[in-house]
């Protein structure tokens, strides 16, 4: 039983809640799996980018500071997730898709 | 029409009860008093959010995905262990080990990693039980990936082979569509919903061309049988080679709806079963011995849990099962011809898509294990994945398919086993109840290994029979046909079975044995009063 000083929810904003509950599931179920699979993927290829024009904040060096420099305040929003996740302890167990 | 005793609806009801029961009782319980979880507490997912590998969803996401990661091929062909036992004691073990394993392990896993920072299964196994216990992991799970990839193989060839030959057309649709869909979705960069429909579109015509186009081969089963394993293999081959977004994401994407699909057409043909009159077909109870198989401890705890009836005929009687309780929904018995070419579809693609998965993780393992060193070859894309589908076919034109089914149910199951044996061991370290996990992770431990022994014990009676009795039947019965009308190569191959018998069941078991030590040293130090703090505790006196 509900409290009855609470006042009563709207019908239409149960259904909501219910419509907002089945998305859910059948986005969980079809596609949220395939969705954080081609995130990673993105994620590799970036990581790729990242090394190569960046690589000396991790202390490898590819090209010359200069150029670096350049693209840094383009990269700037995502260094601190960049060195979170290429620091991450990786496994081959991470690899099940 | 039968009475409402003899259908299967007051079973699902009950099971679902049960299911209703362990989730707002055992599980709100165990939450509360093992895991100790606050809703306050920032996860991994908040705390390192961003965006691509932390990101938090909602609890229907979640659901959804974990319902999705669970309901594969086994648990749908589960219950057809009936066969064998009797359906009430596979039903039984279901609700029983679902209720006080199955969950445990899932939430265990799930809440292990939240508190270990997001990581994995491998990492945490290091820092358990150091460089040897991974390398224990990593043997284990090769052995066992090339077992899966054998019983897949072997149960897509007779899928194919069945059916009057009307699912492999469909299955090529699917896996055209997929690849068709990924172009569409990746390259084109067309709406997923539009993307979604065309998909669907494809995969119902195909069905209807499969049963317009039956394809079958003229050799006989057995040798039937040995060429749809290697179309298989070659088709799987691609699937590992090609990268993930081109080939696997979109037919497994694709995939997703006729599978799903047939369970919810199941669950609704059960729940109208009163109306639809359709009753149980099979024994309730058989006994415990089966002539086949063995025993029902441990075979039935291996075998159902994997999830599939080890008499080679009820592959095929599932799908008969599932048309008798569709088929009333969706216009009676004219639609037999499409529910058996749908089902059977349903089953090949639960198959395939899983087992896409299984090569190209198989080819990453290999790459992880031989990358470097003499045998660095073995570790190159191409050679591990035609290595490890190679031996796989092998086994799977080889070896009698149902010894196989147990051989995977037992390392399948083990693996679960040691999961638990994981969780408890933090448990202990964390100082929380380690009853709840320790029961069940030794009752899995010790089953599975049991059952390894049983089913290797089966080849080596069957050597034993041949050679000192020469009793050539029970070798037959250890392997299939063609192998098994060879007695030499029979024998060969039942010696091979020997070995993979042994070798699962001493990885295995080295595995047990280090994580049951981890546990005892854990709860040993758990026992050991906490350090006083240095002023002997009176600022905490004070605050209390």
């Amino acid at each position: 039983m509900g409290d009855p000083n609470q006042p009563a929810e709207p019908k239409g904003r149960k259904r909501q809640k219910v419509s907002q509950a089945a998305k859910g599931v059948l986005y969980g179920m079809a596609a949220h799996g395939h969705v954080t699979a081609a995130l990673r993927t993105r994620m590799y290829l970036e990581h790729l980018f990242m090394f190569i024009t960046l690589g000396d904040m991790l202390g490898v060096p590819v090209i010359p500071p200069y150029y670096s420099l350049k693209i840094l305040p383009y990269a700037v929003p995502n260094i601190k997730s960049w060195k979170q996740r290429v620091f991450r302890e990786r496994d081959f167990t991470d690899q099940v898709f | 029409m039968a009475g409402l005793l003899e259908t299967p609806f007051l079973w699902v009801v009950a099971t679902i009860a049960l299911y209703a029961v362990a989730y707002w009782g055992y599980g709100k319980w165990v939450d509360r008093n093992v895991w100790r979880s606050d809703a306050k507490k920032a996860t991994p997912a908040h705390m390192y959010m961003d965006g691509v590998e932390y990101f938090p969803v909602s609890r229907y996401v979640l659901w959804g995905y974990q319902f999705k990661s669970v309901a594969a091929l086994g648990p749908i062909l589960g219950p057809f262990i009936g066969i064998a036992y009797g359906w009430i004691p596979a039903l039984l073990w279901i609700i029983g080990g679902n209720f006080f394993i199955g969950w445990l392990q899932d939430y265990g896993s799930m809440m292990l990693s939240v508190r270990k920072e997001g990581r994995s299964f491998g990492p945490i196994t290091y820092e358990f039980t150091g460089a040897k216990g991974r390398n224990n992991l990593l043997a284990f799970v090769l052995f066992y990936l090339i077992i899966i990839s054998a019983t897949f193989i072997a149960l897509i060839a007779q899928f194919w082979n069945a059916f009057g030959g009307t699912t492999f057309v469909p299955t090529i649709g699917v896996l055209l569509s997929g690849l068709l869909c990924g172009q569409l979705l990746y390259k084109l960069k067309m709406n997923v919903m539009a993307v979604t429909v065309i998909g669907i579109g494809l995969v119902i015509v195909s069905i209807y061309l499969g049963m317009l186009i039956p394809v079958t081969m003229p050799w006989g089963a057995a040798w039937n049988t040995v060429y749809w394993a290697a179309i298989c293999a070659v088709i799987l081959y691609v699937a590992a080679i090609l990268p993930v977004p081109t080939f696997i994401q979109p037919t497994n994407y694709l995939a997703f709806y006729p599978a799903y699909t047939a369970i919810m057409l199941l669950l609704l043909g059960a729940l109208l079963s009163p109306f639809t009159g359709v009753p149980v077909a099979e024994p309730a109870f058989v006994g415990v011995w089966n002539n086949t198989i063995g025993p029902i401890w441990p075979i039935l705890f291996v075998s159902v849990v994997a999830g599939l009836s080890p008499t080679g005929a009820s592959v095929t009687a599932w799908v008969g099962g599932a048309q008798a309780l569709v088929s009333p929904l969706v216009g009676g018995k004219s639609a037999n011809a499409v529910l058996a070419t749908f089902f059977g579809l349903v089953l090949i693609i639960y198959a395939l898509t899983v087992q896409a998965l299984v090569t190209r993780f198989f080819r990453l393992v290999a790459g992880e294990t031989w990358g470097e060193g003499r045998f660095h070859i073995l570790g190159n894309k191409h050679v591990a994945t035609f290595f490890g589908l190679g031996v796989s076919w092998v086994f799977a034109i080889s070896g009698s398919w149902w010894a196989l089914w147990l051989y995977f149910g037992g390392a399948n199951q083990l693996l679960a086993g040691l999961a638990i044996m994981l969780i408890a061991i933090y448990l202990a370290k964390t100082r929380s109840p380690t009853r709840n996990y320790v029961i069940p992770g030794v009752f899995m431990v010790v089953t599975t290994l049991a059952a390894l022994i049983w089913e290797t014990w089966t080849f080596v009676n069957a050597a034993i029979q041949y050679v000192v009795y020469n009793n050539a039947a029970a070798l037959a019965q250890q392997t299939r046909p063609p192998v098994s009308g060879v007695t030499l190569a029979a024998l060969a191959i039942d010696a091979v079975f020997v070995g993979v018998g042994v070798a699962l069941f001493l990885v295995g078991l080295s595995m047990a044995i280090r994580l049951f030590r981890t546990y005892g040293r854990s709860k040993a130090e758990g026992r050991v009063p906490a350090p006083a703090a240095a002023d002997g505790g009176e600022l905490e006196n004070k605050s209390h």
